[in-house]
């Protein structure tokens, strides 16, 4: 199972960087966003898995989608000016990093090593909401208040003349 | 061998080898595209390794419930930096009739 929502999520965000259609390429990131939510499912957390299909999958991608159509903007344009420089070397320098992330992985004694605790049960809102109000309740009224300030600037952002 | 197949089926090792490999395509992304808006994309998949390692090291190590807390702390952020996000690629499509990052190299017109 593991193996295959691994797939799902690399595949997905693979065909996001190859894709052309900017609509397509944001439904590969719906495809990433929910092998993602598997992988939290395997990790024996429903409440990440739900939060990550409801908020990402659900509300970021269709507000990307929104634009994307809003603007007409379905296809990439043609390039300005070519600059291969930065293409190959961002090429060289993402191909470096992933063989250095696959080797530092597979050598780590820690990572290899590391037990995992018994669990106690898949993870449930109650354990999650008695943390988050008991010890984390002002940091969750932050959290409202600069939900409200993002709405707010990205209204002010978008009107014509406010 | 026994590890590959422990890695094969989810250890600590499998997860964060995912989280590491979703970090270098969202950084790929972000540096060889063009169009703002699918650099925006290559930034959620940046934010949703980090995630997957969170969650992962949370799971293998301990603090299972306080990870899931930051988790949701981390959504609300996210959702917020889509928000504005967005709202600054439409205003820059608004001022300049494009999307693409390369066409968008100054501040004033």
């Amino acid at each position: 199972m593991f193996l295959i929502f691994a797939l799902i999520t690399l595949f997905g965000a693979l065909a996001l960087n190859f894709q052309r259609n900017l609509v397509v390429a944001g439904l590969c990131l719906v495809l990433t966003f929910l092998g993602v939510s598997g992988l939290f499912l395997l990790l024996g957390n429903p409440v990440a898995a739900a939060l990550q299909v409801i908020v990402y999958s659900g509300a970021i991608v269709v507000l990307v989608l929104f634009v994307i159509m809003l603007l007409n903007a379905h296809e990439e344009e043609r390039p300005a000016f070519a600059h291969p420089i930065q293409r190959w070397g961002s090429i060289l320098v993402a191909l470096v990093l992933a063989a250095g992330a696959i080797r530092v992985a597979l050598a780590s004694k820690f990572l290899a090593t590391a037990s995992s605790p018994a669990l106690a049960g898949p993870m449930n809102l109650e354990r999650v909401g008695i943390e988050l109000f008991n010890n984390h309740l002002v940091a969750f009224e932050a959290v409202g208040l600069l939900l409200l300030a993002a709405m707010v600037g990205a209204v002010a952002l978008v009107k014509r003349d406010l | 061998m026994n590890s590959l197949a422990q890695l094969l089926q989810g250890s600590l090792q499998g997860y964060i080898l995912v989280a590491l490999l979703l970090f270098v395509i969202g950084l790929a992304t972000v540096l060889t595209r063009r169009s703002v808006l699918v650099q925006f994309m290559g930034v959620e998949l940046m934010l949703n390794a980090a995630n997957v390692a969170l969650l992962a090291f949370a799971r293998h190590w301990g603090g299972d419930v306080q990870a899931t807390v930051f988790y949701l702390f981390i959504i609300a952020v996210a959702a917020c930096e889509a928000a504005v996000g967005l709202a600054l690629v439409v205003g820059l499509f608004r001022h300049r009739q494009t999307t693409d990052s390369d066409r968008a190299d100054a501040l004033k017109l």
